[in-house]
């Protein structure tokens, strides 16, 4: 088993790593081999959206994944969150390391195509509404909901992840996405499986909580 | 803001997606201030890697932008990635130095195609849009 990279955050102001960050990390531990052999000999390019405390970019560096031949963007609205993956990154030596924190939208600041490998732990808990962007960087409540509410089902803000996936995804790439149950991702499964070769990586009760991490990839031809 | 994450970033106003310039953005020379950091190892292999993928043109573009206008107009290419010679050495050298060591702490740029300008503040790029053009 892979170590946990050591994190220590204001976590009133990002997402403190709970269940779903792990299960993420066990997704991508499980995948190691199949990414290294993916990717191997090119340069990957790792994007992660809203890496909060940046426990998951971290955790990729420190892992070389896919290969030692890897540049990572992490990108986040929330300003705190950028300074808290690159500290992160920090306290678990990772200077090294080709680490590019990007204050964006989604992957909207990205040009298409280009993304190898995206990571996405998305704000998935159901709300009537999510809150617009703050303007001010000390409204730290609101940035922190961000980081937690998706809206109806859950699945305003992955829905446009999904909604763009061909067009953020390099030819060969791939997104690691987690979901919980009431986002129902088996109805995403049934919609999206024309397009797309969609795997279950890991499922783990958590609480009263049922969670996933499913893989997308182009259909080989 | 390392030179070679300009080669990834374009304008976030979706509209200018259609257009073929929102990509690179235009870097205000005179506004961005460069630092070197040397904390990122030569490899030459990764190196290679990224010059595959990089598109020169943009590279070029953004190097005149900050007053770098002697790279060579045409992309180098390394015939055999296994056994590179000095003077493929001294060029891979080079492009780290460029690409992946200097970067842009405070700065400024802007879409060619809106207009829009987006800062660089402590070495991080800020893409996010006032609410009126998201």
């Amino acid at each position: 088993m892979l170590p946990t990279p050591y994190v220590k955050c204001d976590y009133e102001k990002v997402y403190e790593p709970a269940e779903d960050s792990f299960l993420l990390l066990d997704s991508l531990e499980k995948d190691q081999l199949y990414l290294s052999e993916r990717f191997n000999n090119t340069l990957s390019v790792v994007c992660e959206l809203g890496p909060g405390s940046g426990i998951i970019t971290t955790f990729m560096m420190q892992n070389t994944m896919p290969t030692n031949n890897s540049i990572y963007f992490a990108l986040d609205i929330n300003p705190w969150a950028l300074e808290a993956t690159t500290d992160t990154a920090i306290r678990n030596s990772c200077e090294k390391s080709y680490l590019e924190t990007i204050q964006s939208n989604l992957t909207s600041s990205i040009r298409n195509n280009e993304i190898d490998i995206l990571v996405f732990n998305p704000p998935y808990v159901p709300a009537e509404t999510i809150p617009d962007i703050p303007m001010d960087k000390n409204d730290i409540d609101t940035w922190l909901d961000l980081a937690l509410v998706g809206g109806e089902d859950g699945m305003k803000i992955t829905q446009l992840v999904l909604d763009q996936l061909d067009s953020i995804l390099s030819i060969n790439g791939v997104a690691y996405i987690l979901f919980c149950a009431r986002n129902k991702p088996e109805n995403i499964v049934k919609l999206m499986k024309n397009q797309w070769s969609i795997e279950l990586v890991e499922h783990r009760k958590a609480g009263w909580e049922v969670l996933s991490v499913y893989r997308f990839s182009r259909k080989s031809l | 803001m390392k030179f070679l994450t300009t080669n990834f970033l374009k304008c976030s106003v979706q509209a200018c997606d259609t257009s073929n310039d929102n990509f690179p953005l235009s870097y205000d020379g005179s506004k961005c201030q460069l630092e070197q950091d040397e904390s990122i190892e030569f490899n030459p292999e990764f190196l290679v890697n990224i010059l595959d993928r990089v598109e020169w043109s943009a590279i070029l573009q953004v190097a005149a932008d900050l007053g770098n206008t002697s790279l060579p107009p045409n992309k180098p290419i390394f015939e055999d990635k296994n056994s590179l010679n000095e003077d493929d050495m001294a060029i891979l050298r080079d492009l780290h130095i460029l690409l992946i060591q200097t970067s842009i702490v405070e700065g400024e740029m802007k879409c060619k195609n809106c207009g829009h300008t987006y800062y660089i503040k402590n070495s991080i790029p800020n893409l996010l849009l006032p609410p009126h053009l998201a």
